[in-house]
């Protein structure tokens, strides 16, 4: 066959190119880029010296790590959930407990708090896995709420509606973070371990795996993957960093009460991811950015401030269905 | 080579399959038919653990694969080509091949077979870049076939592979289901199209109500009263078009 040979040298060609990790100027636009951000991050707290700003800084990191998170769970996955401010409350609270009456070091309950919200998310998991669609996102959402009840409720070991108050100041390996711009640079060190942590993850078999079942969990499965493995992976690695979160702002903060992790956080969430844009890793900050400036500058016309950010994600949804620098969703 | 015997499967406390034993054997070309609703997708499902079966056997290569999980089974060398053309529309026609290899460790033999299957479908490769969601329906379903192949299967299971197809891409299935049987792989095919299935394979079963009404060699299925009044109707006599 004539044409046929043509085509293979043709395909050949595309393959060998494929073969190479990436070609060099791709490498080099994207090594570009995130050192540029990386230095802007660096030496923004030189820049910015406003402690309203620089604390508005720290919320857009811990939005930022929330987002990415579940960016892995709902843009990668395809699974809506509505409980991600649960895994952020797990994080703050088991924080804020072990800190302020066992005095565990901050990093230690960090690291116990992530577990904690990973053991928690396999148990939600578990069953999540077996359910799909809406089923899954009540699931969800009636965790969140079980979550933020026993929070409201049990009030000798999570102090109610008050509350946990007096979280220390941390400590990383014996240095005291106090001020907004050590807060800033410790949220920094936190997001970027998870924006690695999240990429290798992303670029790995396991990403095309989430995106396979995202696309079609059906032929997912009949390709050989063992998609109820995968999902509940997503779920877990997407809580964990959700309680890195939570963990921070119990320190941040030092209070954590009910009111920080109700359901209209989780919704905020996930609006921030959809304006963003999902299945992009990065993405969601974008939607982060954009969102939290939002309800900053409408900060005084509290009852109008779910209007607005409502209005937001109306007009990005219709003029750009994908989100801002989203990839996932159908262009026809 | 597989070998399913008495299988018994359905959805919840629905029985669809009842009592179902069917065998293909090594580089065989075998067709189920059936009208709608037989439960021929449930068969195919129920054999490569999309459903699991709650009695009866399926036997692969002599192993009993009837409690395998869906990973395993494509492991073990079945690939499942799904009715309905379920490619991951929104990744390019070259993802969607290595998805099909998922399973498989070799990268370099992956690599041929992905040239090797853009050659054997030429309209893939002019579009191995492209959305597969973007491509015909025809181009789609050549598609979810190679990515089945991907994985390097010993049987392949194909659901209606030409399910609202014009007639001219049917044929161009046809040739390269045929083409795939030279080639050694066995196949188990499910089709509507009962004459043109009756034509390439060489033996099949016919499915009613979820059980085998009849099976045997495919010529003489098609010559026989039965399948000529039930199934092929007047305009698709091969008689009359002969
Ligand atoms: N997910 C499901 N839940 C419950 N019942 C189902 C499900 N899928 C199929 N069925 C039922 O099982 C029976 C057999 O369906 P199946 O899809 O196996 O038929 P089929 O022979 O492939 O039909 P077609 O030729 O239309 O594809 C039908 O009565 C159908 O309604
Ligand atoms: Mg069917």
């Amino acid at each position: 066959m004539p044409e046929g040979t043509v085509h293979e040298a043709e395909v050949h060609a595309v393959l060998s190119a494929r073969s190479k990790p990436r070609s060099n100027g791709t490498i080099k636009k994207k090594v570009v880029g995130l050192s540029a951000a990386l230095v802007i991050a660096l030496v923004l707290p030189q820049v910015v010296t406003n402690t309203y700003w620089l604390g508005l800084l720290n919320f857009l990191i811990i939005y930022s790590i929330l987002c990415l998170s579940l960016n892995l769970i709902l843009g990668f996955t395809g699974l809506l959930s509505l409980g991600h401010a649960a895994f952020y409350g797990i994080g703050a609270y088991t924080t804020a407990i072990l800190m302020t009456r066992y005095h565990v070091g901050f990093l230690p309950a960090m690291l116990a708090s992530a577990m904690l919200a990973l053991v928690f998310s396999l148990f939600l998991g578990i069953p999540a896995s077996k359910v799909r669609g809406d089923y899954f996102t009540l699931l969800t959402i009636a965790f969140g709420e079980i979550f933020r009840l026993i929070a409201q409720a049990w009030i000798g070991f999570t102090g109610g509606a008050m509350g946990i108050v007096g979280i220390p100041i941390p400590k990383v390996f014996g240095m005291p973070i106090r001020t907004e711009t050590q807060f800033y640079y410790l949220g920094l060190i936190l997001l970027a371990i998870t924006f690695v942590c999240l990429t290798i993850i992303v670029q790995s078999r396991i990403g095309r795996a989430l995106i396979a079942i995202r696309e079609d969990e059906l032929a997912a499965k009949s390709m050989g993957i063992n998609t109820p493995w995968y999902i509940i992976m997503a779920f877990t690695i997407g809580s964990f960093f959700a309680a890195v979160a939570g963990s921070f702002l119990a320190v941040y903060q030092t209070t954590v009460t009910p009111s920080n992790f109700r359901l209209e956080e989780s919704c905020l969430m996930i609006i921030m991811v959809i304006v963003g844009g999902m299945g992009n890793l990065w993405a969601p900050l974008a939607g982060v950015l954009i969102m939290t400036l939002a309800t900053e500058m409408f900060r005084s016309l509290a009852e109008y401030r779910m209007l607005i950010i409502g209005g937001i994600m109306m007009l990005v949804l219709l003029f750009r269905p994908q989100g801002i620098f989203g990839s996932s969703a159908f262009k026809d | 080579m597989l070998k399913v015997e008495s299988l018994v499967a359905g959805y919840g406390n629905i029985k669809v399959l009842h009592q179902i034993s069917i065998e293909v054997g090594k580089g065989e070309l075998v067709a189920v038919l059936g009208a709608n609703g037989a439960g021929k997708t449930t068969l195919l499902k129920t054999i490569s653990g999309l459903i699991k079966a709650s009695a009866g056997t399926v036997r692969f290569d002599n192993a009993d694969i009837t409690r395998y999980p869906a990973e395993k089974i494509v492991g073990a060398g079945i690939s499942h080509v799904p009715e309905g053309r379920n490619v991951f529309a929104r990744s390019t026609v070259l993802v969607n091949l290595e998805m099909g290899a998922f399973l498989r460790q070799d990268k370099a033999g992956v690599k041929n077979d992905i040239e090797k299957y853009l050659a054997m479908f030429p309209i893939l490769g002019e579009r191995h870049a492209q959305l597969a969601g973007t491509l015909s329906g025809g181009e789609q379903q050549m598609l979810a076939i190679a990515r089945g192949l991907m994985s390097r299967p010993k049987l392949l299971l194909l659901d209606e592979p030409s399910m609202g197809l014009a007639p001219f891409l049917v044929n161009e299935i046809m040739k390269i289901i045929k083409e795939l049987h030279r080639e050694g792989i066995s196949i188990l095919l499910i089709e509507q199209n009962v004459h043109k299935a009756l034509k390439v394979t060489q033996r099949a079963y016919v499915m009613e109500l979820g059980q085998i009404r009849r099976h045997g060699k495919s010529m003489e299925l098609l010559e026989s009263d039965v399948i000529q009044k039930s199934y092929l109707g007047e305009k698709q006599n091969p008689k009359r078009r002969a």
